[in-house]
């Protein structure tokens, strides 16, 4: 097993958890992107059309 | 004022953020102990290290009264948390000083202490020095650059996508869904933070450069000494890895400018997906961190160590950010709008920042447990730090509960008073800041402060050893550290005060309960009279035997036997389990966690098809998998257990006479007078002779007494002690197959 990490101060599955970890998010990275690049978020008054903006319980303000 | 205030308070943040500036690992096992007294000179010293060491950035030397360096050694081929070194021979009587420089691999920290044993009798005036708990100011320096940009940036980030998006985004800005002012804001903010953690990881590497090499800043300019660090360390091998991490946000924060015209959809897409790659940055200190040298679960220890920085980047990271985007983000609007503009993004702030709370004090207390051990570690300075934490985090948490209810009048109707005394929030997001600011004070003094040296790893505990004299030779044997596991087996010979070398020494350790003995080992001659060998035979606690075979020029050889009571105490501590101190804020880690991510599971849950069939197969499937993992976990132990069960079973009888020169000698009379007849059976016995070495104790001890093949029974009028002598006598007798 090659040493990525630690300088060989790591196990091979020390070494395999850390690359594995890193993998993970990067597949996560890439999904975000693409979601985020697709799929337009829903906002909280889209979601309730009879809210308007200036609701005091809204969570959301259209900022101009 | 304003503008000052927060500058102010963020500033102070900054400052408070160093983490593990100065905390390090300690020395859980010495050979010699700090200012032992010994008869006679030790053949090697030896110091065990709770955390894995840089083995070309460590060192060790002997200095004798006058201060001139007798020996140097350094970390063990075998073990990296040991350091070692060979003591010269005929050392006289007097004090010694071992200077320790360990060059710490979990975060690159270089300490120097130095510890005094004497020989013959202690000597007044000679002391060691302890580690020196200050932190290197230069280090502190890029600790608090590194830091604040890096929690900066994971706050930007992260806060863009799950908390300024959601409370103000509006799809008429295509680039980003946030104004262009927004934007450009967020933008400065990003770009100042990648600069500061460019510029941070560079000094970094430069004063690990200087640490390492005990080099000053100019010199450690040269690529010839930083570049043996980034390739030759494990800080170095983290930091590629970071600074690679690092280049990729640099150049999807640039790819969001330069598309920001053309496909301005992809801006929001390059924020968003930067927060995972900043979440990897911020997981790559965690492998530095001290919970990478943590004695308890170490994996667990980095995996809570990293959800509380990921937590404190977004809280306080979030907050940072947010402070400096409201005065641009609101500029347009009047009073009403701007009230509910402010509540917007403190609503959705307050969910996150409310379960990252949450997760900060949990995961804070399961690492502040990792290093408590006992009542008398609450009383040191760390356990005070700790303390005066807690309770600003109390008033912490009762700030942002005021908020929480604030936020949701018409959930707490029943605080209407306490909501209507409020005035508006920014009096008490001021008081709330403050209490941030208090408690990231608190966090830097807790962990610039060393972690308490746990008992354990005081306790003084005696390496075995003894002196045999026999046939001329003063035979001196250590196992150190003693205990179940990798030992080294030192063998001091002389005679007549004269060391011997060039002698043939073998060595086996039997274990006489479980009629097992390990293969021959040869030991390597050094110098000076000195053999050595590492081994992990011993792998059990309880009795144990070594026996040695000195063979000298002349072809004779002299059994040496030595009996050990290898006990749990003379181990040296490399991991310890989980304790009810650990488990309860573990317990409190998942809780926070769950309370954190229940809104997404309820989500995800309310998106299920639930219909019962497919409940029960998921059910089914569940109950199925997890029994097979038990059913086939408890096969597995059972099988090895059977297995090694039938490899080396118990014996029914147990030698019970040490093999000792003396016994081989009573042996070979027995066999002379007993047993001579076996050599006129000469095929079978010659068989016998040529495989000794697999035959266990009990089974010759049977052949004597009941016969082996053609060979008849010889030892039966002999006691069981005689017997044993006999046994032991014609192991001797080991014939290889030529």
């Amino acid at each position: 097993m090659f040493n990525l990490l630690a300088h060989g101060g790591l196990g091979g599955w020390d070494e395999f958890i850390f690359v594995g970890v890193a993998v993970i998010f990067i597949i996560m990275m890439a999904i975000s992107w693409v979601r985020s690049r697709n799929i337009e978020p829903e906002f909280d008054d889209e979601r309730r059309p009879n809210m308007q903006d200036d609701d005091p319980a809204s969570d959301h303000f259209k900022l101009n | 004022m304003k503008r000052l205030l927060w500058g102010v308070v963020f500033l102070l943040v900054v400052l408070s953020l160093p983490e593990t500036a100065s905390a390090h690992g300690y020395i859980v096992r010495a050979i010699p102990e700090n200012r032992a007294v010994l008869e006679r000179p030790p053949t090697r010293l030896q110091y065990w290290f709770s955390e894995a060491l840089e083995p070309d950035f460590s060192s060790i030397n002997l200095r004798n009264q006058s201060g001139e360096i007798i020996a140097t050694g350094g970390i063990s081929d075998t073990d990296n948390t040991l350091m070692t070194v060979r003591v010269p021979n005929d050392l006289p009587e007097g004090a010694y000083i071992v200077e320790l420089r360990p060059a710490f691999a979990s975060d690159g920290h270089v300490v120097a202490e130095s510890r005094v044993f004497f020989v013959g009798e202690e000597v007044g005036g000679v002391a060691g020095q302890s580690a020196s708990g200050q932190a290197v100011p230069l280090e502190v320096f890029w600790r608090v650059l590194v830091y604040t940009a890096t929690l900066t940036l994971f706050g930007a980030f992260a806060g863009y996508g799950l908390i300024f998006v959601p409370a103000w985004g509006n799809k008429a800005f295509r680039a980003g869904l946030l104004p262009p002012r927004v934007m450009n804001r967020l933008n400065w903010i990003v770009g100042l933070a990648l600069i500061l953690v460019f510029l941070g990881n560079g000094l970094a590497l430069i004063q690990q450069t200087m640490t390492f090499f005990g080099i000053g800043f100019t010199q450690a300019l040269n690529q010839d000494f930083w570049s043996v660090v980034r390739i030759g360390s494990r800080f170095g091998d983290v930091w590629n890895f970071r600074m690679g991490f690092l280049l990729v946000v640099a150049a999807m924060f640039g790819a969001s400018l330069y598309f920001r015209a053309s496909q301005p959809e992809t801006v929001r897409a390059f924020w968003v997906a930067n927060t995972w790659m900043m979440a990897l940055v911020i997981g790559t200190f965690s492998v530095l961190s001290h919970a990478a040298g943590s004695l308890t679960l170490p994996w667990l220890g980095i995996g809570i160590d990293w959800l509380h920085a990921l937590a404190v980047g977004l809280w306080a990271g979030g907050l940072v950010v947010m402070v400096w985007v409201l005065p641009v983000a609101l500029r347009p609007y009047d009073t009403e709008q701007r009230r509910q503009a402010l509540l917007a993004v403190l609503r959705q702030f307050s969910r996150w920042a409310a379960a990252c709370v949450f997760i900060v004090i949990a995961t804070g207390l399961y690492s502040a447990s990792n290093w408590i051990y006992s009542a008398d570690d609450a009383a040191t300075g760390f356990g005070l730090s700790l303390f005066v934490k807690i309770l600003l985090v109390i008033v912490l948490v009762a700030l942002g509960a005021v908020h929480h209810i604030a936020l949701r009048p018409a959930q707490y109707a029943r605080f209407s008073t306490l909501i209507k005394r409020l005035d508006g929030f920014l009096p008490t997001l001021r008081l709330e800041a403050i209490a941030v600011l208090a408690v990231l004070v608190a966090v830097g003094w807790l962990s610039a402060t060393p972690v308490p040296v746990p008992d354990f790893a005081e306790t003084e505990v005696e390496t075995p050893g003894e002196i045999q004299t026999a046939f001329g030779y003063n035979v001196v044997m250590t196992i150190s550290p003693g205990g179940p596991g990798v030992n080294t087996y030192d063998v001091n010979l002389s005679r007549d005060n004269v060391a011997l070398d060039d002698l043939d020494i073998r060595l086996t350790m039997v274990n006489p309960s479980q009629d097992w003995r390990s293969p021959v080992h040869q030991l390597e001659a050094v110098d000076s009279g000195l053999y050595v060998t590492a081994a992990d035979d011993i792998d059990q606690l309880g009795r144990w035997w070594t026996l040695m075979d000195v063979t000298g020029d002349d072809g004779d050889t002299t059994r040496f036997a030595f009996e050990w009571n290898i006990s749990n105490e003379a181990s040296v501590i490399q991991s310890r389990d989980l304790t009810l101190t650990n488990v309860i804020p573990l317990v409190l880690v998942v809780l926070a966690l769950g309370w954190a991510l229940y809104p997404a599971a309820r989500w995800l849950y309310l998106r299920l098809d639930l219909s019962p069939l497919i409940v029960l197969v998921v059910f089914g499937a569940t109950v199925i998998t997890v029994l097979l993992i038990i059913v086939g976990g408890d096969m597995v132990s059972s099988t090895r257990e059977r297995y090694d069960e039938r490899l080396n079973p118990a014996p029914e009888i147990v030698n019970a006479v040490l093999p000792s020169q003396a016994s081989l000698a009573r042996g070979e009379t027995l066999y002379a007078e007993y047993c001579i007849e076996w050599q006129s059976y000469s095929q079978d016995f010659r068989a016998l002779r040529q495989r000794l070495d697999r035959i266990r104790d009990e089974e010759l001890y049977s052949a004597i007494v009941d016969g082996w093949r053609t060979l008849p029974p010889c030892a039966e009028r002999l006691t069981s002690f005689e017997r044993w002598d006999l046994v032991n006598y014609i192991r001797t007798l080991q014939e290889f197959d030529s």
